[in-house]
């Protein structure tokens, strides 16, 4: 109790001052609580995304005590606790499948089994037909309770009833109406469930035998009311060839020991990188906090000076005096620990809906994950910490005599931290460079020497300041005052500036290293085929006939108006038993090879035609096609080459075909070689696309099967719902084929998010920064303001003060941070967009591209903004000279 | 004669209720230009309550302050500060000099507050400056000179453009009394070059430097001194 | 106020007469305290009994000249190098006026105050205006000096009356509120005092 009691004056005295100096604190626990509350909206947002094992559970199996799942051919089964962890089986491919008999005797007890079977199957809409995932179970048990969840209408009872979910029941059939399977029978959709795992694709579901499913699908599963299923019947079962998802033993695993060494092996292994890219961070932020809210705690530390002395004077001991500092950042810290967590947890139940929307898949149960939320709430109490004894450590050493003298203002600056600022800088951009060059985890390294670099800085900042101070003669008279007053205050200027820098370096290298990385991505994106143009393949080992593709043509052209479909066949080299035609073709006296890489969407690597298909699909100019076409007229074979070859392929006019067929089971067998008449002509475009067109004779001559292989589409532009109506349209006529349409790169979204949160990020910051120091400059400045307005300034001069503040804040500390940010910005994007294999070798093996919108905006605009804000809202009154007789 | 200053009948009070404080009663004051006027009295007998509403820095509760012609309750707050920028200069006790700006930017702050050019404030700053005696002082900083020379920046700055109505509250407070003299030397100076001054002093040494001693006591004027001469001390030889 | 030493070291200069002495002592005091001839002569008179100055005939206009003796010169310099005694304070009529004020019934103290400060202030800013101007401004010759040192006598002590008038008054007004406070204790009611 004698250690709590020395505390307990301090702890007064620190309450006290808390309460008086309402807007510092205020302040002070809006900069800690806010990282506090959005790193807690985050976890609990991707906690609940995160759905574990346990929660999982009933989406998985229902009501049910276990589920267990026969793959045809599988032997014993190897599987951890929950065998999403991870699974293997052997392989026996004669074994009779087991059944619910098979089931109760592994288990020795009678249980009450449900049968399901989960694929997918196609389903007719308005627009045609599509894809829907499709389940068999009966609904109507309660061991299948959990599943799906009904909304409207009932489950079904009979065969020839089904439930579908929203999405499903959006495009066609809907409450009440019929829909027709692939196999062309009919089904009545008697109520609207939604699926508790997937959100967004089209699902149905019915009684078993509804979809026949069980002709098409490997996996045969059943759902046991069986009482808690332990481990040893997880392994009975196991041995038999069933995978078991058990609720007992997720929920409660066995000790690790129990698992096979197989499967043991693979589990665990914490990410490294993924460990330092955290710690990282943790620093990151730390260094944040304790610069945005430093400045408030050392103006209270100087406020409190005369309250130390007199405690002194008491008969209060140094480290009594020590204490007082450190009990009103412990009191602070708690607030704000406590306020940002509370809050954050609003934030996060408020923002998980937000999140779900953009998610596929359904959140678990709303998560908040304890432990990790006492980890952030102690980091902002060691941040308030912090940040209350570092200043209180700098204003002990001030210059005693100056602060008697009754001089504002702090000592001058020491040379000694300046030139460890600049070799600590110094050390940055070496190992910026050093990460740059390095093969291999160059960026940790760039990442390392970036928070050495951002260190170095900081300690550079107050000569910037003073510097600027001294240059400051030409500036007019508002902005010269608050540089200079700037320069006078540097304990409260310094970490302000900081602060706002070390956001601004943070956000214009990562800033770089995005857009260097989307700017690679769209660079090196290979369109398969012209843009807006598009093709529907059938697919490589389809049997589609002549009347699927007219179909087809027909599906397409009256999907979208003004599209020009044109059928192509092709050789058809994989076939459904299984056996394989390999082709190859060169030109005799030619380049040894002509492609450096053939495939594509185009249904055959080898297409049959007797001209050049129209359009542009294939990227063959003028002067090729016409000697294609000629070739092709005459019963001849175009081989394609890569464009670099256009002169040295440009005289060829044979062409040798080579055939090797293969059997179903792999076995090579007869070679073919003819050598024909023809042309090499090259393709413009770096896609992947066939290696020859041959024409009908000459197929029929290499004795290969020809079958359509694509349908090219070009001419109108396809809008996104015209390609699904396309797709639906196709799936209609011919099952296997599908729609592809060049849209160019996409930047995912994800990457737009990302840059919008950041720059999102970085400017609440930079606010934070700038408004902290012009709140504090100001109530420092009240004399100074006295006097201008003693002296005649008009009252919109304080206005005019605290913008310029702002402005100075703000604008140093961007530029700052812009420069020092460019150097491991620019470093990152040698390891992150350095390419080690290229196509055709044009690709750059770097990419360099600096968002200049971005960096503008934090160096320029967001300064002025602040400076807006503060012009707006600071108070126009001046405060008069107020004298009392 | 037309008064520069001249404070008509004005009352002044602050608070309400129990805890009311009558600076100034119903007082009337005038001060010509040419001429120095000292306001002299006890702690709380309202003097610098007198000045504050002379340069515009208060408004009176009831009465009319007017600086050369101009009514300052009819001017708004902006108009009150052109006058402090333009017409009025005030000298505080402690200096109020802006530590963050050198002792010529000090006195080029009115003018420059008023929109001149850096340049050519600065010109006029050094004019003044000289005419105070520290022109080498020019570009130091507050921080960097004595209080003599502090407040004879001040001075500076009360007077550059030629201000008309100067106002001093206790300007030789915290000066000796060489430099205090000095700095009355200064006051008495402009008035007799055409300004108008009006010194709010309780040293009686400092307050026989103008032409007019007027007693302030709870807020009222009690008397005045005038400025007959006495006889008998004329030199040999001069009349008056 | 005895002006024996003042014109003995005048006379120290050289010899003088009756007439030229009065006009060398107030010129040196700015005829501050103006002498007549005859208060001059009485003096000398007695000075010359003393054995401190000695006369030396008749000059051409018919004055007689008077000169120093070494006894005076003895004299003088005792005068200048012993201090003034303050142990019988010269009488003050203001502070003499002031006693009485207070203690005679019917008299309004604080006007009597008021109107003696006002006219010491009038002659105080006369004082001022003088040093301002004139001699005593620059003083180049030791005679300005003197002059300027006499008149700055003159101020201060003015200064100082001022001071006491400002005191006395303060001290006045705060007996009286005590003498307030003690009568509503003890009657329980305010009453009106004249002041």
């Amino acid at each position: 109790m004698r250690a709590l009691s020395g505390w307990r004056p301090s702890l007064r005295m620190a309450w006290r001052e808390v309460r008086r100096s309402r807007g510092r604190s205020i302040l002070v626990l809006v900069m800690i609580a806010l990282p506090v509350l959005a790193v807690t909206a985050a976890d609990i947002v991707i906690a609940t995304q995160d759905v574990s094992g346990v929660e999982s559970m009933d989406r998985r199996i229902g009501a049910a005590d276990a589920s267990v799942s026969f793959t045809t051919g599988a032997g014993r089964v190897i599987q951890a606790f929950d065998p999403d962890d991870g699974m293997t089986w052997d392989s026996e491919s004669d074994k009779p499948a087991p059944g619910v008999a098979d089931v109760r005797r592994a288990l020795g007890r009678d249980v009450r089994t449900v049968e399901r079977w989960e694929g997918s199957t196609v389903v007719s809409t308005d627009k045609g037909r599509t894809d829907a995932l499709a389940a068999e179970v009966d609904l109507a048990d309660p061991l299948t309770a959990g599943l799906y969840d009904l909304t409207d209408g009932r489950w079904p009872r009979t065969e020839d009833e089904v439930v579908v979910n929203a999405d499903l029941a959006s495009r066609g059939p809907g409450l009440g109406e019929e829909v027709e399977l692939a196999s062309g029978d009919v089904r009545r959709v008697v109520g609207i469930a939604e699926s508790t795992t997937y959100r967004s694709h089209p699902s149905i579901a019915g009684p078993v035998g509804s979809f026949g499913l069980s002709e098409r699908t490997t996996d045969h599963t059943w759902l046991l009311g069986a009482g808690p299923v332990t481990w040893d019947d997880v392994l009975a079962l196991n041995a038999l060839g069933g995978t078991v998802v058990s609720r007992a033993v997720i929920a409660h695993p066995p000790p690790d020991s129990v698992l096979d060494p197989e499967i043991a092996s693979w589990a665990g292994g914490t990410d490294d990188a993924w460990l330092a890219i955290v710690a990282l961070v943790v620093v990151m932020a730390l260094l944040e906090v304790v610069l945005l809210a430093g400045p408030a705690f050392a103006v209270t530390a100087r406020r409190q000076s005369r309250t130390l002395a007199l405690m002194a004077a008491a008969g209060g001991t140094p480290r009594q005096g020590r204490r007082a500092v450190l009990a009103h950042g412990l009191v602070l810290g708690s607030l704000a620990a406590v306020l940002g967590v509370g809050l954050g947890i609003v934030a996060g139940r408020l923002a998980v809906p937000v999140a779900q929307r953009w998610d596929s898949t359904w959140f678990g149960p709303f998560d908040v994950p304890w432990p990790h939320l006492l980890g952030i709430a102690c980091f902002g109490l060691l941040g308030a910490i912090l940040a209350a004894v570092v200043p209180a450590w700098i204003a002990s050493r001030q210059d005693v005599v100056a602060v008697l003298g009754g001089r504002r203002g702090d000592r001058k600056a020491s040379l000694r931290s300046p030139i460890l600022g600049v070799v600590l800088l110094g050390a940055g951009v070496a190992g910026a460079a050093y990460g740059a060059r390095s093969t291999s985890n160059g960026e940790f390294a760039i990442a390392a020497s970036a928070v050495v670099a951002v260190l170095g800085m900081i300690l550079l900042v107050p000569l910037v300041v003073v510097t600027l101070a001294r240059v400051a003669r030409r500036l007019p008279l508002v902005l010269r005052y608050a540089v200079r007053d700037a320069a006078r205050h540097r304990t409260r200027t310094v970490p302000a500036v900081a602060a706002v820098a070390a956001t601004v370096a943070g956000v214009v290298a990562l800033g770089i290293a995005l857009s260097s990385d989307e700017l690679e991505n769209r660079a090196t994106y290979v369109p398969q085929v012209p843009m807006g143009d598009g093709v529907v393949s059938f697919g490589w080992n389809t049997d589609a006939t002549a009347a699927d593709a007219d179909a087809v043509v027909a599906a397409a052209e009256k999907s979208v108006p003004g599209l020009r479909a044109t059928a192509v066949q092709g050789v058809q080299t994989d076939r459904p038993d299984g056996s394989y035609t390999f082709l190859s073709f060169a030109a005799p006296g030619g380049p040894q090879q002509l492609l450096s890489s053939y495939g594509g969407t185009f249904g055959s690597d080898v297409l049959v035609a007797d001209r050049v298909p129209p359009g542009d699909h294939l990227g063959i100019d003028a002067a090729g096609r016409e000697r294609a076409d000629s070739a092709l007229a005459a019963g001849g074979v175009v081989a394609l080459a890569d464009g670099r070859l256009v002169d040295q392929v440009a005289g060829l006019d044979r062409v040798r075909a080579r055939v090797e067929e293969m059997d179903a089971e792999g076995q090579p067998g007869a070679v073919r070689k003819r050598t024909f008449p023809g042309a090499v002509v090259t393709t413009g475009s770096h896609s992947i696309g066939p290696q020859a067109i041959v024409s009908p004779a000459a197929a029929r001559r290499l004795g290969v099967p020809v079958v359509p292989a694509n349908v090219l589409l070009d001419g109108a532009s396809i809008g996104r719902g015209q390609q699904r109506d396309l797709d639906e349209a196709v799936s209609a006529v011919a099952d296997q084929a599908s729609v592809y349409v060049e849209r160019g790169y996409r930047a995912s979204g994800e990457t737009v998010v990302v840059q919008l949160v950041l720059a999102a990020l970085g400017a609440v910051l930079m606010l934070g920064g700038t408004l902290t120091a012009t709140f504090l400059a100001l109530s420092d400045a009240r004399p100074d303001l006295a006097t201008l307005g003693a002296v005649g300034a008009s009252p919109r001069k304080r206005r005019g003060v605290a913008a310029s503040y702002a402005l100075v804040v703000g604008l140093v500390g961007a530029v700052l941070g812009a420069a020092v940010g460019f150097i491991p910005g620019i470093a990152v994007t040698y390891p992150l967009t350095g390419n080690s294999w290229d196509l055709g070798g044009t690709a750059a093996s770097h990419y360099l591209d600096v968002p200049w919108l971005l960096i503008g905006g934090l160096v320029v605009v967001l300064p002025l903004l602040t400076a807006g804000i503060v012009w707006v809202s600071a108070r126009p009154r001046l405060p008069m000279v107020a004298r009392l007789d | 004669m037309n008064a520069t200053l001249h404070l008509d009948d004005v009352t002044r009070v602050h608070g309400s209720g129990p805890t009311e404080v009558h600076a100034l009663r119903g007082v009337s004051f005038r001060a010509h230009a040419g001429e120095l006027v000292a306001v002299m009295g006890p702690s709380g007998s309202g003097k610098s309550t007198l000045l504050t509403l002379a340069g515009g820095l208060d408004t009176p509760t009831a009465g009319r302050v007017v600086v050369d012609g101009v009514d300052l309750a009819a001017l708004g707050g902006a108009g009150r500060a052109r006058m402090r920028r333009t017409s009025i200069g005030y000298v505080f006790q402690d200096f109020n000099l802006i530590p963050a700006l050198t002792a010529a930017e000090n006195v080029a702050l009115p003018r420059e507050l008023d929109g001149q050019r850096s340049r050519a404030a600065r010109k006029a700053a050094l004019a003044v400056l000289e005419e105070v005696g520290i022109p080498e002082l020019a570009d130091r900083f507050p921080d960097e000179m004595s209080g003599g020379q502090q407040q004879r920046v001040a001075i500076a700055r009360a007077v550059v453009g030629e201000r008309r109505l100067i106002l001093a509250d206790e300007p030789t407070g915290a000066l000796d009394t060489d430099t205090g003299e000095e700095i009355l030397r200064l006051l008495r100076a402009r008035c007799d070059a055409g300004a108008t001054g009006v010194l709010v002093t309780h040293e009686a040494r400092h307050a026989a430097w103008a032409d007019r001693v007027v007693f302030l006591r709870d807020g009222v004027v009690v008397d005045e001194s005038g400025a007959d001469p006495v006889d008998a001390l004329l030199e040999p030889g001069m009349s008056r | 106020m005895s002006v024996k030493q003042a014109l003995l070291a005048l006379l120290e200069q050289g010899p003088m007469y009756g007439y030229q002495l009065r006009v060398e002592f107030e010129t040196r005091t700015g005829s501050t305290w103006p002498l007549n001839v005859g208060q001059v002569y009485t003096t000398l008179n007695r000075l010359e009994r003393d054995g401190l100055v000695a006369g030396e005939g008749v000059d051409d206009d018919g004055h007689v000249v008077y000169r120093i003796t070494d006894e005076g010169r003895d004299e003088v310099a005792a005068w200048f190098t012993t201090p003034v005694a303050r142990t019988q304070p010269p009488r003050d009529e203001l502070a003499i006026k002031l006693a009485l004020a207070v203690t005679v019934p019917g008299v309004d103290v604080g006007t009597v105050i008021q109107r003696q400060r006002t006219a010491t202030m009038v002659a105080l800013q006369d004082y001022t205006r003088l040093k301002r101007a004139g001699r005593a401004a620059n003083p180049a010759r030791p005679d300005d000096m003197a002059w300027s040192l006499v008149l700055d006598s003159l101020v201060f002590v003015a200064e100082a009356e001022i001071r006491w008038l400002d005191h006395c008054e303060a001290r006045l007004r705060r007996a009286v509120r005590t003498a307030e406070n003690t009568a509503t204790f003890e009657a329980g009611q305010p009453r009106e005092v004249n002041r």
